[in-house]
């Protein structure tokens, strides 16, 4: 059954287009060169490298499953892969669970308990739920820290390998391709609920929650599952990471900067597409070793982070890639449907006609977003 | 559709090259080691964040150690030279920090970081590329319980036993002089949490009743609840597991509470040259474990405290003599063997380790089958102004103080 | 000292504290209220003023309270253009989020700027009057503590003055209550706004001296504060300034008691609970904020 946004889609652009081909040929690219680097790699330093990279990646995409439909900016993700990792390594070693079943085990207790996270951050819009992310990242910390005799502390956790065998080069093989398995089920995860109708009814929340509730959507509900769903995909990146790296400390664990970096790289990236966070981890994966090598001895890899940030949330609040792209479309066509205006830009235009005073009368809850001039 | 038509075709086209010059950005560093190359030593430190500051002193500690040996012609008749690496006080960064040194960078040798908590997973890296690793920083007991076979840590004794002589004289007091009663606060932090357990275990074992016993996380800095508490106890004796700043505000917090213990001991932080000025001079009777004594008459000790004055312009602490020692301890191997490179050089390198003793700034080491060194701390004490050498009796520049005077 | 005599003691504690962070909360709370911003470089800048009042000290030799001379008008102004550059600079509709975003993105700037001037290693104010402290009941105060704590006073008192009394407190809360209606009768709300920003960002500079004077303090230190102060205002009901005193109030003697009991990392834990169970069972706060319904 084709939903609101292939109507669309197929109105705009049908049939195998060049640009729906290309969009082919690449998206095999990049499966081909996903596959081949752990063989391209010349030393197993660039493989854990890569290996940081795309756990990135797998994180921001995660996110993106909250950022990226309903517009709820969360920084206490980091929480939340901290939990699969400690969830993943307290039953392996406390538990004597085998390794992968652990893993799943884990994400999916953490996406239940994302369920009652979810109610008493949802329930309440905007600041309140900023700031229950970050308190959860900063009591888990606490938690995690103070209850050492069954989370080891600070004194930390090792997380026995699955395979006690491999070679640590093979080691990093073997879970680069486990990263990129889990960053490609993710991401088709992302593009099924993109096209779906839930997905649209997230959409409408993002740009308008009263609207959207008036409609008839179930907001709360939408909210609550999405949030379950990227916390589950966030526990079990944890999780892997756990099992791929060993060694568990709270602090780092449980660290708002790491929920910061994934707002950071789905942002860069753009939180409307599917591949705008993977984009951002590359972008900033590497900026980040970047700063580590420029400012190596001093604290100012902070400062560069940060800058980057507030330079993103000012000029390019929709990503520095659609930003580009909205450049190049300025001398094309114009072609609009409901998912490119935001409430804001909406906002915005509604301010520019209430100060012309001609307009005013007419414009003022203006319904639909295709009239737009 | 446009928008994200664009985007996606930016998102692949630019994925995939990234990932390309990813692979190709590297190699070329195929790591044949000839006699003229230099010996390359790679470390990973805490330069920036939490532990930058002990960081920094364990980095002079090095360069100090190859100077030195570079002055006198370097090791095997080659240069030493340092490669270090910051760490930012990160343990995924330490983690592939090591990653890049041995699988990069090819260094012959590596060494170990700072703090316990980056330790582990270095060593563990270390470990699976089959490389000798001494370290100058895992102190605490967890580090040996992991199973390594090629870690040895570079300094007289594990943090459970710096106050093993303290243990032993509280214990052999006269029963009508004893403590009876003991409060102890330690850092949530595997190294001052040691310290401070090692001796809450020997006095409970020996009688001594413990009345408070606080574990604080590394970032407190209002210590009025726990000294209040240890305050309202009245216990004959304070033991403090702390590191600097937390050890400064406990004392004061106590102070501001006007208690007044028999016997104050607390690992590192009266052992720091500001340490007095910190609390307001109020510094008398305080004792505190250390490993180290500029002081201490082991001849390369001698030498070590005069170059590295000369080099850095004030003497050197424990940080800094725990990396010189983890140095010395890699050059007598280094000779001994007569390798130093990646592969089955490492293995002679930690056999040879095990098997002997080496002589060093903190005098003579040997390591027990885990990399746990067989020593104790040296107890130094507050008097008269000073910190002095109070225990063991073989070593003391003056003699211990008991009980306390007011502070 | 009996048992009872620690629990009066840590009464005694539990106010001091309270009283430094009500101060700081109703800062945070003023930004709420104006601009529904929740303003996360809160801290940082409370910490930024610590070490000017650190390095004043050291570097100058000035007593740390004359630090305030300084840091009060120079903090004022910051705020001021922090809103009229920065804040006023994002879009209404997402306002909230990507000024979060953006007040964290100034917080690491100054964790990491900080950290560049002062090195990570932790400071400490040393004063003569350190340990100095007086006898009350049994208990005993620390001077400095009460120093802290008079300075918190007269700066919340100032700041209930100013917004009761003055004409432009009663500008003040007419915006924060109805922006439109302020705008109507005359206010000019913009205005009013960035002083607004420049106020709360001054309780900070007050803050940050009365927390230099008896702790130690490091870079990262913001995130110590952030969480307890974020909570308070949540149960304090957002927007609301004597919801957050009494918060506040409140929540540092709950603290300071349950470290009897408990160790201090599962008393921090307190505010957090409270955080949550506000959330979950009366989002509008319990000193209730209007304002607080719809955030």
């Amino acid at each position: 059954m084709p939903s609101a946004s292939d109507l669309t889609r197929t109105a705009v652009r049908p049939g195998f287009t060049p640009g729906r081909v290309a969009r082919g040929v690449l998206l095999v690219a990049l499966v081909a060169a996903v596959a081949s680097f752990p063989s391209l790699a010349p030393n197993p330093y660039i493989l854990s490298a890569g290996i940081v990279v795309l756990n990135y990646a797998l994180l921001s995409t995660s996110w993106n499953f909250v950022g990226g439909f309903t517009g709820y900016i969360s920084l206490g993700h980091g929480a939340l892969a901290g939990l699969g990792a400690y969830g993943t390594g307290l039953l392996v070693t406390r538990a004597g669970v085998p390794s992968f079943l652990a893993l799943v085990i884990a994400a999916l207790a953490v996406a239940a308990l994302a369920v009652p996270i979810g109610y008493a951050a949802l329930r309440v819009r905007g600041a309140s739920f900023v700031i229950v992310s970050i308190a959860l990242v900063l009591v888990l910390l606490l938690v995690f820290q103070s209850w050492a005799s069954f989370t080891g502390g600070s004194r930390g956790l090792t997380v026995p390998r699955p395979f006690p065998d491999l070679l640590r080069p093979e080691h990093h093989r073997v879970f680069w391709f486990l990263f990129a398995g889990l960053l490609a089920v993710a991401l088709l995860a992302w593009w099924l609920i993109d096209r779906s109708r839930f997905g649209l009814g997230l959409k409408a929340i993002r740009e308008d929650e009263d609207k959207a509730e008036s409609l008839g959507i179930p907001t709360f509900a939408y909210k609550l599952v999405v949030f379950v769903v990227s916390a589950g995909f966030t526990a079990a990146a944890g999780g892997l990471y756990a099992l791929w790296f060993g060694d568990l400390d709270p602090v780092f664990q449980f660290s708002i900067l790491t929920g910061s970096y994934m707002v950071l790289m789905a942002l860069l990236g753009g939180v409307r597409t599917l591949f705008g966070p993977l984009l951002g981890a590359l972008v900033v994966g590497t900026a980040l070793e970047y700063f580590k090598v420029e400012y190596g001895n001093t604290p100012l890899h902070l400062v560069a982070t940060g800058l980057l940030l507030a330079l993103v949330v000012l000029f390019m609040p929709d990503g520095v890639l659609p930003a580009l792209a909205a450049g190049l479309d300025r001398f094309r066509p114009a072609q609009q449907s409901i998912r490119e205006v935001t409430a804001a830009e909406l906002r915005e235009q509604r301010e520019r006609d209430a100060a012309s005073p001609e307009l005013a009368g007419a414009s003022p809850g203006a319904p639909s977003t295709k009239e737009r001039p | 559709m446009t928008t994200r038509m664009t985007t996606m075709r930016w998102a692949t086209a630019f994925g995939a090259t990234m990932v390309l010059a990813l692979a190709g950005c590297s190699g070329g560093d195929d790591g044949g080691s000839s006699s003229d190359d230099p010996i390359v030593v790679g470390i990973s430190l805490p330069l920036t964040g939490d532990f930058s500051e002990p960081g920094k002193g364990v980095q002079r500690g090095y360069q100090a150690w190859a100077k030195i040996v570079n002055d006198k012609g370097g090791l095997l008749g080659r240069q030493v030279e340092l490669k270090i690496l910051d760490d930012q006080s990160n343990a995924d960064r330490v983690v592939s920090d090591y990653e890049q040194l041995i699988g990069q960078d090819q260094v012959d040798i590596v060494v170990g970081p700072f703090s316990t908590r980056l330790v582990v997973p270095a060593a563990r890296v270390a470990e699976e590329y089959g490389m000798l690793f001494v370290e100058p920083a895992g102190a605490a007991k967890e580090v040996f319980e992991q199973g390594f076979k090629n870690l040895f840590y570079a300094a007289p004794a594990v943090a459970d036993d710096h106050y093993n002589h303290l243990a032993e004289y509280i214990l052999g007091l006269p029963a009508g002089q004893r403590p009876a009663t003991a409060a102890y606060a330690a850092m949530d932090d595997p190294f001052a949490q040691g310290t401070a357990y090692g001796l809450k275990k020997k006095l409970e074992e020996g009688g001594v009743r413990t009345v408070v016993d606080e574990v604080y996380p590394p970032n407190t800095t209002d210590f009025s609840g726990i000294a209040a508490k240890i305050a309202s106890s009245k216990a004959d004796i304070v033991v403090g597991g702390s590191q600097y700043q937390d050890g400064v505000n406990l004392i004061v917090a106590l102070q501001q509470l006007d208690y007044q213990p028999k016997l104050a001991a607390f690992s590192t932080a009266p052992t720091s040259p500001e340490f007095a000025a910190a609390i307001g001079n109020k510094t008398e009777g305080i004792l505190a474990p250390t490993g180290y004594t500029q002081k201490a008459p082991y001849p390369s000790n001698v030498e070590f405290v005069e170059k590295y004055t000369a080099q850095f312009g004030s003497p050197p602490e424990e940080d800094e003599a725990n990396a010189y020692t983890t140095g010395q301890v890699v050059a007598a191997a280094v000779t001994a063997v007569g390798c130093a490179e990646q592969g089955e050089c490492q293995q002679k390198l930690v056999d040879w380790v095990r098997n002997n003793t080496v002589e060093t700034v903190v005098g003579p080491l040997s390591w027990d089958a885990t990399g746990k060194p067989q020593g104790a701390h040296m107890i130094q004490q507050w008097v008269g102004g000073e910190i002095q050498i109070v225990l063991p009796a073989d070593a003391k520049e003056t003699d211990i103080v008991y009980p306390k005077p007011a502070w | 000292m009996s048992s009872g005599a620690l629990i009066f003691q840590s009464v005694v504690l539990g106010v001091l504290l309270g009283g430094l962070y009500a101060l700081l909360a109703s800062g945070l709370t003023l930004y709420f209220g104006i601009m529904r911003v929740v303003m996360i470089a809160h801290s940082a800048f409370l910490i930024l003023a610590a070490y000017l009042a650190w390095w004043s000290h050291t570097r100058l030799g000035v007593d740390p309270l004359l630090s305030l001379v300084v840091t009060v008008p120079l903090f004022f102004g910051a705020g001021v253009l922090l809103q009229r550059l920065l804040l006023s600079r994002l879009r209404p509709a997402t306002l909230t989020m990507m000024s979060v975003l953006l007040t964290f993105a100034i917080a690491v700037v100054i964790e990491g700027l900080l950290g560049y001037a002062f090195t990570g290693t932790q400071r400490r104010i040393q004063l003569g009057y350190g340990a100095a402290n007086l006898e009350l009941f049994g208990a005993r105060i620390a001077v400095v503590k009460l120093i802290a704590f008079g300075l918190a006073a007269v700066a919340l008192l100032t700041l209930y003055l100013l917004l009761k009394k003055t004409t432009f407190g009663w500008s003040l809360r007419a915006t924060i209550q109805h922006r439109d209606a302020a705008r109507l009768v005359g206010i000019d709300t913009d205005r009013v706004a960035g002083y607004g920003f420049g106020i709360g960002l001054a309780t900070a500079a007050v803050g940050g001296t009365a927390l230099a004077l008896d702790t130690t303090i490091y870079p990262s230190l913001h995130w110590h504060w952030i969480g307890p102060l974020m909570a308070i205002i949540v149960v304090g009901g957002l927007g609301s300034v004597p919801g957050a005193a009494a918060a506040a109030m409140l929540l540092g003697l709950t603290q300071s008691l349950l470290q009897i009991p408990l160790n201090t990392t599962w008393a921090q834990t307190i505010f957090y609970l409270a955080l949550f169970a506000t959330l979950a069972f009366r989002p509008q706060g319990f000193f209730g904020g209007r304002l607080a319904q719809r955030f």
